[in-house]
């Protein structure tokens, strides 16, 4: 359908907007760039949140798809050529444009540019290219940029996309080859890993071209990140989960998105799902990665092949710390950071602060509390100076009685469960914005 | 006697200079850490059996608390009980008056000093950390929530509430990520205006509520009124640079023309033939797009109440409602 041209840009926008919603985004990239003084825009490793639609999630980049044209037939996406939809597509000019109008008025962090495949994979990776091009020279945009690369498109075009971007992904989108093969019949899973994998090993030679010569062009400083669509096909959480760790081992990934599965197409192969998206399970595996990634756990500590998918009920920390009772209770005044970290209640920025504190003499109770610890979880698992707070029993059933009263409640209460923070340890609380980019929303 | 001393109770101007020359006099009066009190101007009961003293902020004393403070104390404690200067918050000047009145004694070992506000046994150091946390995480919101809207001659103008008052704290990063623009960011609650003139060093312009809408009103470039007032950029030095570039806008004045400026911003945009967008225009387009991003099976207003509270909202562009998809 060639309607592009009658289309103004709005309704472009509106389309082009639409179709890249699903995507998972976020500016917590860890690249610190001071803006040079010549254009616009700098970068903030921690990522800002500029504003929140009302899914709850956090808008921070102008994220849209360059074009929602598409030769391949995906069977979960929007966009396949089989389906009959209104197409557009952007100019390079326009998506520059919006770009710089957006941030200059501090609507946004930067922009997140995907697309479907137009004509054929180099076509489209051309497109970006020019786009990224034009902003990052012509328009002297100084601010983060988040990019796709195309999978099958050529690695000349990857690696100069990669000097223009901060970020790039490539998603993976079903959790294995199998099922991959069965809803995306145009995509191998050796084809999505192989731009993964140029970028990975690109990068680590700009890292020592860095070491160098300071002044070298930095390829993709912000890392790479994935997605992966949850509850479309039939993986344990402890298959995914697993994926995950070992893409953050193998392809040295910044991050790992879950994107909950939303039936946009009628397609025999796809699950009903008339409870809606399973937003729980993402919830509870994007608990599950953040204890990969900062609490040092492994998959196969919270899941295996007899458990594999995580309690609803309770969150995969308070999970594994009621299996793990013989551990328990640490004494707060003297155990390590990281076995302080295994506490429920206590998160990071409680664990780091304990210890500071530590140097100045014994804590108490009430110096826990003031340290960012929720005493009402971690009760059942410290010792202030060989003490429990009050006489407890350190007994399986009983703390997990009394957990489920202070830990999440299911979503079918009153409260929903993304009402409540990712875990109650109280080291968010602190923070929101940093929160939820973390969070991945 | 002891008992017979009348406590003396130095009151500040509520902002980091005046609390800092408080503390200077204070110390300097000898009269003993128990016998002195600070607090800010603004309604608060009177102690009877108490003489009050009101503080001249001197910029050159504050600067000198300042010094001591990085010196003895370090740079990350200044940085947060610079912050917690900046609190609304009225019992924060005595807080640190406390908390620098062992920080800052020869009798406290350095290493003590130095680690001082970290420690969770201290209530006074424990308000501070608090404090300077709380007034980091609104400042960060801002980096975020602060929406310009471009006013005659391409300058940038924004309107914030803050609890806080965090100006001094955005000032850097709006400036890093904005360097050719004019902006201006004013805060209804503290009357103060950040002031941005393309490639110069941004300043506070002190009670600019009271002249904002004249000089709204009456822009026919960017002359910088108002600049050289009052300063509180975060770095003392540096705030006393401001007079100087303040000086600076009013004689690049001709030479900032906006015209030029377009120049620098957007040579692209003539390059590609392109019709300017009007702000309407682009306000519109925002507004739909924030509409068109949500995804609607996971709709969950409580969540975006929760992290975007209504009372940030008031001043932003998306704020009133996003409009409805296509
Ligand atoms: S390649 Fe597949 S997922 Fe991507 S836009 Fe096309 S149909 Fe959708």
């Amino acid at each position: 359908m060639e309607i592009t041209q009658e289309m103004d840009l709005y309704q472009k926008l509106m389309i082009l907007s639409d179709a890249a919603k699903y995507d998972v985004a976020c500016t917590s990239s860890g690249v610190d760039r001071a803006g040079s003084g010549r254009g616009m825009g700098n970068c903030i490793a921690p990522g800002i949140c500029h504003s929140f639609s009302t899914d709850g999630r956090c808008i921070s980049l102008l994220k849209i798809l360059f074009t929602n044209e598409c030769v391949f037939d995906c069977r979960y996406c929007l966009n396949r050529s089989s389906n009959d939809i209104l197409r557009a597509s952007f100019t390079p000019d326009e998506v520059c444009r919006l770009t710089i109008e957006f941030y200059r008025r501090n609507y946004i962090e930067g922009l997140f540019l995907s697309s479907g495949i137009l004509k054929n994979p180099n076509y489209t990776m051309e497109l970006l290219y020019q786009t990224l091009y034009q902003l990052r020279s012509q328009y002297h945009f100084e601010g983060y940029i988040h990019v796709k690369a195309i999978p099958g498109a050529s690695q000349e075009l990857i690696e100069k996309t990669g000097f223009l971007a901060d970020r790039m992904s490539v998603n993976l989108e079903l959790p294995t080859a199998e099922s991959l093969r069965r809803l995306a019949p145009h995509k191998t899973r050796k084809k999505i890993l192989a731009p993964m994998r140029q970028v990975q090993i690109r990068r680590k030679e700009n890292k020592e071209e860095l070491v160098l010569y300071r002044n070298a062009p930095r390829f993709v400083p912000g890392g790479q990140s994935t997605q992966m669509i949850v509850g479309a096909t039939p993986e344990s959480d402890f298959q995914i989960l697993s994926v995950a760790e070992s893409l953050y081992r193998k392809f040295d990934l910044k991050r790992v998105f879950f994107s909950a599965f939303v039936q946009v197409n009628q397609d025999a192969l796809l699950p009903a799902l008339p409870g809606g998206p399973p937003l729980l399970r993402e919830h509870r595996l994007y608990q599950a990665d953040w204890l990969l990634r900062f609490y040092g756990f492994t998959a196969g500590e919270l899941l295996s092949e007899s458990r594999p998918n995580f309690n609803a009920a309770l969150d995969p920390k308070c999970d594994w710390a009621l299996s793990h009772l013989e551990r328990f209770p640490v004494e707060v005044n003297q155990a390590d950071y990281y076995t302080l970290l295994r506490v429920p209640g206590i998160g990071p920025k409680s664990a780091r602060r304990i210890v500071q504190a530590r140097r100045h003499g014994t804590l108490d109770f009430p110096a826990l509390k003031k340290a960012g610890v929720v005493l009402k979880r971690a009760v059942y698992f410290i010792t202030c100076n060989g003490r429990q707070m009050y006489p407890l029993r350190i007994e399986e059933d009983f703390i997990l009685r009394n957990l489920l009263q202070v830990c999440e409640r299911r979503p079918a209460e009153t409260v929903t469960y993304r009402q409540l923070s990712l875990f109650d340890d109280g080291q968010m609380l602190g923070e929101v914005p940093e929160k939820l980019k973390l969070a991945g929303m | 006697m002891q008992g017979e001393t009348k406590m003396v109770i130095y009151v500040c101007e509520d902002c980091v200079d005046g609390i800092f020359t408080g503390v200077y006099n204070a110390w300097a009066s000898r009269l003993g850490h128990a016998n002195v009190a600070l607090r800010v101007e603004g309604p608060t009961d009177l102690e009877l059996f108490a003489e009050y003293r009101s503080v001249e902020t001197d910029a050159q004393k504050a600067q000198k608390v300042a010094d001591t403070i990085r010196r003895r104390m370090g740079e990350t404690s200044y940085e947060m009980i610079y912050r917690a200067a900046l609190a609304n918050a009225p019992e924060k000047a005595d807080c640190i008056y406390r908390v620098l009145a062992v920080g800052l004694s020869r009798h406290t070992d350095s290493r003590i000093a130095r680690h001082l506000i970290e420690g969770l046994q201290d209530t006074n150091a424990c308000r501070i950390f608090e404090l300077s946390r709380k007034v980091q995480n609104e400042a960060h919101r801002y980096e975020g929530f602060v929406r310009f809207r471009e006013i005659e001659g391409g300058v940038l103008f924004s309107e914030i509430e803050a609890e806080n008052q965090i100006l001094p704290l955005i000032g850097e990063h709006f400036s890093d990520r904005f360097p050719n623009e004019h902006f201006l960011i004013f805060d209804h609650c503290s009357g103060d205006c950040l002031v941005h003139a393309a490639r110069q060093q941004w300043f506070i312009w002190r009670g600019a509520g009271k002249e904002l809408p004249e000089y709204l009103e009456d822009r026919s470039g960017f002359s910088g009124r108002g600049a050289g007032r009052e300063s509180c950029g975060k770095d003392p030095e540096k705030a006393r640079r401001v007079e100087e570039s303040a000086d600076g806008i009013r004689k690049n004045e001709e030479q900032l023309s906006s015209e030029r400026i377009e120049k620098i911003k957007y040579p692209a945009y003539s390059a590609a033939g392109l019709p300017p967008v009007s702000e309407e225009e682009i306000q519109r387009l925002w507004r739909g797009f924030c509409g068109s991003i949500s995804i609607r099976e996971r709709e969950n207003l409580n969540l975006q109440r929760q992290f975007w509270p209504l009372k940030f909202r008031k001043w932003m562009t998306e704020g009133s409602g996003q409009e409805s998809r296509l």
